[in-house]
């Protein structure tokens, strides 16, 4: 018995990843400002992206509330205090033109990247049907398929344009849903954001294509701040993807973004993310910290939003991707893998707040800890005193593989109308000798069999990917617990 | 997580009348620490909400009572006392506003083996262990009665022991002196192989501002066995406060339930620690509150070591404007293999202005475990309800019919069909009457 658990306890470890694939550095000539943050720093991006007036302002008055606020240190997550003063808050591409008009003034060097991460700009993006818009350290350097969107009337771009072409709808949702006052993190990224994505879908418009957008931090020490806006208007639907991988560094690098969906009347938004950064190396040494404020506002009646995330990389993941369910009959959903390993810490979950009536929710999340990482679920349902009828179905298992990992789970469930149902349910194991044994008869190996096991203990979230995500996902799983067992 | 400097700042005073009551000069051990508990509370004070044990529950209201620290002569009689009794036959040991009463208590024919004393007698003999299975430095209540602890009950049981009657501490508050604050410290010792049966039972007499702040610590050798239960039936006007934390070595069995019904407000910190392999903890717990009462588990199981086990089920039944807060902390350690760990918390909502927060945790640390939560928020269900009302009985008996089987679920792990029949008349009694069933 002994000497079979030691050998498993081996093959754990050879089967935990030890390359970063996505690892490389693409070597061009990028325009940053010098470390460290002011209202002169603000001032400053504020002019390179020609932003109007009352963006300004608002990153100023971000920047001063963000002064009085202290780092939070709640999270189970351990890291070495960062100095925003070190830090760069913009870096952009050297650009001779006021940007590219096609794809052939693209710097070269920038498409290889994208080619080795698999990012279908080309022809591949239109035989996917994927309309790219990547953001390249922070600027956008190219979009496809605007015609055919532009068609239906949806606007898709870059944060930065969209604030050129329309300051309206971005005057009018900006931080309705992430207010700067919310967090720490969304303070900061508030008053520094670079760029992100804009989506507006008009009433009635069915999304004809996914929409996705790649993000990676690319100069060293800049630290990458994405603001990211979706509107749903009435009976609309958007599927979202998000995407990511960053090359291999040594130094940590500060990941605070803020996507903000609103969703309307009848509406839903489908978010999907697959975030495979730099998680560091075997020693905890590098890789990135990904603190992010993601929040959606169902504001009309049943309207819908589903969050689907796979988080594999990043040295420390801390994110709550958050619905408020405000719309009578409005719907909230949350599916989620997290796969730490090495010293990877992760501390993710979802908020349900119901205030609406006969809202419902649904939390899937799946946690997979292997080597010496720390893996934890934190979710909060909150069932306001008007919220009749409210309903919510959470369940939350954990897989460790290994003696040296943990994981952990802190459901807050607080309850304030009688006619709520609530349930929760949380498990912890391993993967079992006896499912092992199995598999083994039946003539598979051990790395096989587990990446079965693994697979089958996803399948509830992976299966609500889109197609193209949900292989890239069950690759990257594959390829972040390679070698290791239970 | 730094908590707020709360005091109260006429906490000194009764510390000079606790000290001379205990006769602290042949214990300068006890003085000493004392002395820590008073320099903790000083530089602590009280927990605020912003601590993560206190986020649903504000000791604002308690901070702001003043209370009362010597108890006026009291008037209990024998008669009242064997009304407020659980069990009739048992050993008893009554402690009426803070002082433990020889002549009320009943203790005669004490079997072979079992030593029961108050605090003021059998402090001494309890030494080693006093203090060792709470930490004053975590919980600002902790410090206030190491501080000002005057009484309460010291029980051993020496090796290789089966005691067959229960005891039971019997706590009356008779409201004789207002806003009285008792603060008691119970220290049991349970030596290799041996069994006891402790039940705790808390109850006022009147509807007296009162607070009662009880420490309980518990020792378990190995292969002891311990049934310890816990009924609170405070005034509706009480504070109670109370801590049970046991140390338990290899083969030890800790078996807690922990039924609340009284007082404004109420707070139960149960911890375990399973310091020995094969050791095994049952924390079991009703809390059954209605007008505008305020109940707060939190508990906590620390797996230490390899193969141990612990179950914990907590149901609780919310009326009127209740507010009821559970926290179940599972923390399996680095190398606690092979724990199997089974929670679960069931709430019901009866009515519009109840507020229920949850709060199951698991930690681990260890891979080949075994371990699982589970928490609801629901209420009566109507098929069920429709069922009972088309045989012929009222809405207020089927709702309570209904509460009732809910609730007695967690006295399914009692072994005694004594105490079961006994916390199960208790319920029931709790529960609102129907003009079919009287």
């Amino acid at each position: 018995m002994v000497t079979l658990m030691s050998e498993q306890a081996q093959q754990i470890e050879d089967f935990v990843p030890n390359e970063y694939a996505a690892g490389f550095v693409t070597d061009i000539e990028s325009e940053s400002l010098p470390p460290g943050l002011d209202e002169g720093v603000i001032r400053e991006i504020s002019r390179i992206k020609d932003e109007p007036e009352f963006m300004l302002e608002w990153r100023l008055q971000a920047y001063r509330h963000w002064l009085t606020l202290e780092t939070p240190e709640w999270a189970h997550v351990q890291y070495p205090p960062i100095d925003y003063q070190a830090l760069s808050y913009y870096s952009a591409p050297k650009q001779k033109t006021d940007g590219p008009k096609s794809l052939d003034e693209v710097d070269p060097e920038l498409l290889k990247t994208y080619e080795k991460l698999g990012v279908p700009l080309e022809e591949r993006a239109r035989l996917a049907g994927v309309a790219v818009d990547a953001v390249f350290d922070s600027v956008s350097v190219a979009n496809t398929f605007q015609d055919k969107l532009a068609e239906e009337g949806i606007i898709f771009m870059p944060f930065s344009k969209a604030l050129k072409a329309h300051p309206e709808l971005i005057k009018k949702y900006l931080g309705t849903v992430v207010s700067y006052r919310d967090n720490f993190y969304a303070a900061l990224n508030s008053a520094v954001f670079s760029d992100g994505s804009f989506i507006y879908i008009p009433k009635g418009v069915r999304c004809p294509m996914e929409l996705s957008t790649y993000f990676r931090i690319n100069a060293a020490n800049t630290g990458q701040f994405e603001r990211t806006l979706i509107i749903a208007d009435d009976d609309s639907y958007v599927s979202y993807l998000e995407g990511c991988t960053a090359p291999m560094r040594d130094e940590n690098q500060l990941h605070a973004a803020v996507v903000e969906l609103v969703i309307m009347d009848r509406a839903q938004i489908k978010y999907s993310t697959v975030q495979n950064w730099y998680p560091g190396d075997e020693n905890g040494v590098g890789g990135i910290f990904n603190f992010v404020t993601k929040r959606a506002a169902c504001r009309g009646e049943s309207s819908k939003v589903s969050w689907t995330q796979v988080e594999t990389g990043s040295a420390i993941t801390w994110k709550y991707p958050s619905v408020i369910l405000q719309g009578d009959n409005s719907i909230g959903e949350f599916y989620s893998v997290a796969v730490t390993n090495n010293l990877q810490q992760a501390d993710t979950g979802t908020k349900m707040i119901h205030l609406g009536k006969n809202t419902s929710s649904t939390i899937i999340s799946k946690g997979i800890a292997a080597g010496r990482s720390q893996n934890s679920y934190r979710g909060l349902v909150r069932v306001g005193p008007n919220a009749e009828n409210a309903r919510n179905y959470t369940e939350c298992d954990s897989l460790l593989m290994g003696d040296k990992c943990g994981a952990h789970t802190f459901p807050y469930i607080e309850v304030k109308n009688p006619t709520a149902q609530v349930e929760h349910e949380a498990s912890t194991s391993k993967i079992s000798e006896d499912q092992l044994f199995y598999c083994k008869q039946r003539g598979l190996d051990v790395e096989d069999a587990v990446s079965m096991i693994v697979n089958g203990f996803c399948k509830q979230v992976i299966r609500e990917l889109p197609m193209e995500f949900a292989v890239e996902a069950q690759n990257l799983l594959g390829l972040s617990l390679e070698g290791s067992v239970g | 997580m730094k908590p707020s400097v709360r005091q109260l700042p006429e906490v000194a005073t009764p510390f000079a009348s606790v000290a001379e009551a205990l006769n602290v000069d042949q214990m300068p051990w006890l003085t000493e620490l004392r002395q820590q508990a008073l320099k903790q509370f000083n530089s602590q004070g009280l927990p605020s909400k912003k601590v993560e044990d206190w986020k649903y529950t504000s000791l604002w209201g308690f901070g702001q009572q003043t209370f009362n620290h010597d108890a006026l002569v009291h008037a209990v009689t024998a008669e009242q006392v064997e009304q407020a009794a659980l069990l009739e036959n048992s050993y008893r040991v009554v402690i009426v506003d803070g002082q433990f009463s020889s002549a009320l208590s009943q203790l005669d024919n004490i079997e072979d083996g079992l030593t029961l004393s108050s605090l003021s007698t059998g402090a001494a003999q309890v030494q080693q262990h006093l203090g060792q299975q709470v930490d004053i430095a975590k919980a600002g209540l902790t410090a206030l009665n190491t501080m000002l602890m005057k009484d309460g009950i010291v029980i051993t049981v020496a090796a290789d022991t089966v005691i067959n009657k229960p005891i039971e501490l019997l706590v009356i508050n008779s409201g004789a002196t207002d806003d009285l604050a008792v603060h008691l410290r119970n220290v049991l010792v349970i030596k290799q192989n041996s069994k006891a049966t402790f039940i705790e039972h808390y109850i006022g007499l009147s509807d007296q501002v009162a607070m009662t702040n009880v420490v309980t610590e518990v020792v378990l050798d190995e292969a002891a066995e311990l049934e310890h239960y816990k009924l609170q039936q405070e005034s509706d006007n009480a504070f109670h406060i109370a801590t049970l934390a046991a140390k338990q070595a290899a083969k030890s069995n800790w078996h807690t339930n922990n039924i609340s019904l009284g007082a404004q407000f109420a707070r139960n910190d149960i911890h375990s620690r399973l310091e020995g392999e094969q050791s095994h903890t049952t924390m079991d717990g009703l809390y059954l509150v209605n007008k505008q009462q305020h109940v707060d588990n939190h508990t906590r199981i620390d797996h230490l070591v390899p193969n141990t086990t612990s179950n914990e089920l907590y149901k609780g039944v919310l009326d009127d404007e209740s507010h009821a807060v559970f926290n179940g902390k599972v923390m399996v350690h680095k190398d606690a293999q092979k724990t199997d760990s089974n929670q679960k918390n069931q709430n019901l909502l009866l009515s519009r202005g109840c507020e229920i927060d949850t709060k199951p945790e698991m930690e681990i640390y260890a891979d080949d475990v075994i371990c699982g939560h589970g928490s609801t928020v629901g209420q009566i269900d109507q098929d069920q309800l429709f069922y009972l009302r088309a045989r012929g009985l009222d809405e207020v008996t089927a709702r309570s019919l209904l509460t009732y089987a809910f609730a007695v679920d967690v006295l399914e792990r009692i072994p005694s069909p004594e105490i079961k029949a006994a916390l199960a008349d208790v319920i029931e009694q709790r529960l609102p009457r129907g003009g079919a069933a009287a």
